[in-house]
C-alpha cells in the first residue's frame, strides 16, 4: 500500500569512525524539485560539514546536494522519493535536516 | 625638422597641448554627422553621436587637461570618453588613450611615442578582441605606428596621408568584428566609421604639429 | 567572512533588474547583489560608469562575480574592471554563465560561504551541457 506521508528510514552505523546517515523522503510539493526549491536543498545542504548526496534511487546514481546546478538538473516531480545519504560529523542531523526541508514542502505551500 | 620630429627636442607645452587637444575635439565633433552616416550603413548608427558626446566633454575639460603633464592629460581624456562616449567605441578610444597615458613619459621623444603607441594599439586588440584586417580602427593605427617608428623626412605629412588612405582602404575590407560582421559581404563597399574617426584625429595631430 | 557579492550586467534595464529580484526571491538576502542595466540614455546597452557603481554596492571583502549577457556586457564589464582601484581588481571576475540562471546558482553557491573561484566556477558549470 503505498505510503503517502515522507517515510524516515535512517540508518546510522559507525564505520571507520565516520557516521553515515541514510533517509529518504517523497517529494509533496506541487512543483517537485524545481528551481526554488533545488536552491533551498542546496542552501540547506551547505550548512552541514558532512559529504551529503541526493539520489532518485536507493542506489544512485549520487548527486552532490551542495551543487547548485547538479540538483537543478536533478529536476524530479512531485511524488518522487528523493534519497538522501551522508558520511561526516553531523551526517544524522544533515540528513533529518533534508528530510525535514522535503516534508515541509520547502516552506512554500 | 617637422613639428612632429619637435616633439623631441622641445616640451609640450601647455598651448601645445591645448591646441592638440582643441584639435582633436572639434574636429571629431565637426564630423559627427559624417560619423553617424557612415555608421548607419554598416553599424549601430551612432559611432558620431557618442564620439561627439565623449569630445564634448573633453572640450568642457580643456582647461585642466591643458594644464596637465601629457601623460596625465592622455589618462583623463581616456576616462573621459570611456564614461561619456559607450557604445563599442567608447572602451576602445578610452583603452588607446588610458594605455597611451600610462606607458608615455612626461616629455616623450618620438621613438617613446612610437613605442607608447605601440602598446595602445596592443591593448586595443585585447579589449576589442580584434587584429588589423577585421576593418575596424586598427586598419589605421597599426600602419600609422609603423610610420613613426621608421621615422624620416616630412613625418607629419606621411603620417596623415598614410591615416587618411588607410581608413579609405577600409571600404574594401570584410568585417568580422561587431556589428557590421552580421552583414557579412554587405559591409563592403562602406568606409568603417572607427577607421574614418581615427584617421581624423590622427590627421588633426599631424596638422598642428606639421608646421 | 562576507559571502561573495553577485552584479548582474544586461543590454536591458529590466532583465538587470528582474534577475536581481529573482535571485533575491530565490537565494535570499545574505547575498550582497546589485545590478547595472542599459546605457547613459536609458537605452538598451550598457554603462561602464553603471556597472562600476554596482560593483561598489555589491562590493565584499569575499569578491564580486560578474554576469553578463552579449559581447558589450562583458567588454565593458571588463573595462569597468580595469578602471577599479588595483587593490580591488583581483578580486573581481566576469562568469562565463547565462546570466539569470548564472546570478542564481552563483548567490545560491556564494549563501553557503563559498569563495569567489568557487562561486564563478559553480555559474560556469551551467555552460557544460
Amino acid at each position: 500500500m503505498p505510503d503517502d506521508k515522507a517515510t524516515l528510514d535512517r540508518e546510522e552505523e559507525e564505520r571507520d569512525d565516520v557516521t553515515h546517515s541514510t533517509a529518504s523522503a517523497v517529494l509533496e510539493n506541487e512543483v517537485g524539485l524545481h528551481a526554488r526549491p533545488s536552491v533551498k536543498l542546496t542552501q540547506t545542504a551547505k550548512r552541514f560539514a558532512a559529504k551529503l548526496e541526493v539520489a532518485l534511487a536507493v542506489d544512485g546514481p549520487w548527486v552532490d546536494a551542495k551543487s547548485p546546478v547538479k540538483i537543478m538538473r536533478v529536476k524530479a516531480s512531485k511524488g518522487v522519493r528523493l534519497h538522501f545519504r551522508a558520511s561526516g560529523p553531523d551526517a544524522d542531523s544533515a540528513v533529518r535536516e533534508l528530510v525535514s526541508l522535503v516534508e515541509r514542502k520547502f516552506d512554500e505551500e | 625638422m617637422d613639428g612632429l620630429e619637435q616633439v623631441a627636442e622641445h616640451r609640450v607645452d601647455q598651448t601645445l597641448q591645448r591646441r592638440l587637444i582643441e584639435t582633436v575635439a572639434s574636429v571629431v565633433i565637426d564630423h559627427a554627422d559624417e560619423l553617424t552616416a557612415l555608421d548607419q550603413a554598416i553599424g549601430d548608427g551612432d559611432h558620431g553621436i557618442n564620439l561627439k558626446r565623449g569630445f564634448d566633454a573633453v572640450r568642457a575639460d580643456i582647461d585642466k587637461l591643458a594644464a596637465q603633464p601629457l601623460p596625465d592629460a592622455l589618462k583623463a581624456i581616456g576616462t573621459l570618453l570611456v564614461m561619456k562616449v559607450g557604445g563599442a567605441s567608447g572602451p576602445l578610444y578610452g583603452t588607446l588613450f588610458l594605455t597611451l597615458g600610462k606607458e608615455l613619459p612626461p616629455n616623450p621623444t618620438l621613438a617613446d611615442l612610437a613605442q607608447s603607441f605601440a602598446k595602445a594599439i596592443e591593448a586595443v586588440k585585447a579589449r576589442g578582441k580584434s587584429t588589423a584586417g577585421q576593418k575596424t580602427m586598427l586598419d589605421v593605427l597599426v600602419p600609422v605606428q609603423s610610420i613613426l617608428a621608421e621615422r624620416g623626412i616630412n613625418l607629419a605629412a606621411r603620417t596623415a596621408a598614410a591615416a587618411a588612405s588607410a581608413a579609405e582602404a577600409t571600404r574594401g575590407l570584410r568585417a568580422v568584428r561587431g556589428r557590421a560582421s552580421f552583414l557579412g559581404e554587405r559591409s563592403v563597399g562602406h568606409v568603417d566609421p572607427g577607421a574614418r574617426s581615427s584617421a581624423l584625429m590622427v590627421m588633426a595631430i599631424c596638422h598642428v604639429l606639421g608646421g | 567572512m562576507a559571502n561573495v557579492g553577485i552584479v548582474i550586467v544586461s543590454h536591458s534595464p529590466k532583465v538587470a533588474e528582474g534577475a536581481a529580484d529573482m535571485v533575491r526571491q530565490m537565494v535570499g538576502d545574505n547575498v550582497p547583489i546589485a545590478y547595472a542595466g542599459g546605457n547613459a540614455d536609458g537605452g538598451l546597452g550598457t554603462d561602464v560608469g553603471a556597472i562600476m557603481a554596482a560593483i561598489e554596492r555589491a562590493w565584499s571583502s569575499a569578491g564580486v562575480v560578474v554576469l553578463v549577457d552579449l559581447g558589450g556586457a562583458e567588454t565593458n564589464s571588463e573595462m569597468a574592471i580595469e578602471m577599479l582601484p588595483a587593490s580591488r581588481q583581483k578580486r573581481v571576475v566576469v562568469c562565463n554563465a547565462p546570466v539569470v540562471e548564472g546570478a542564481v546558482m552563483a548567490a545560491t553557491e556564494s549563501s553557503g560561504g563559498s569563495p569567489l573561484e568557487v562561486v564563478k566556477r559553480t555559474a560556469e558549470e551551467l555552460m557544460a551541457s
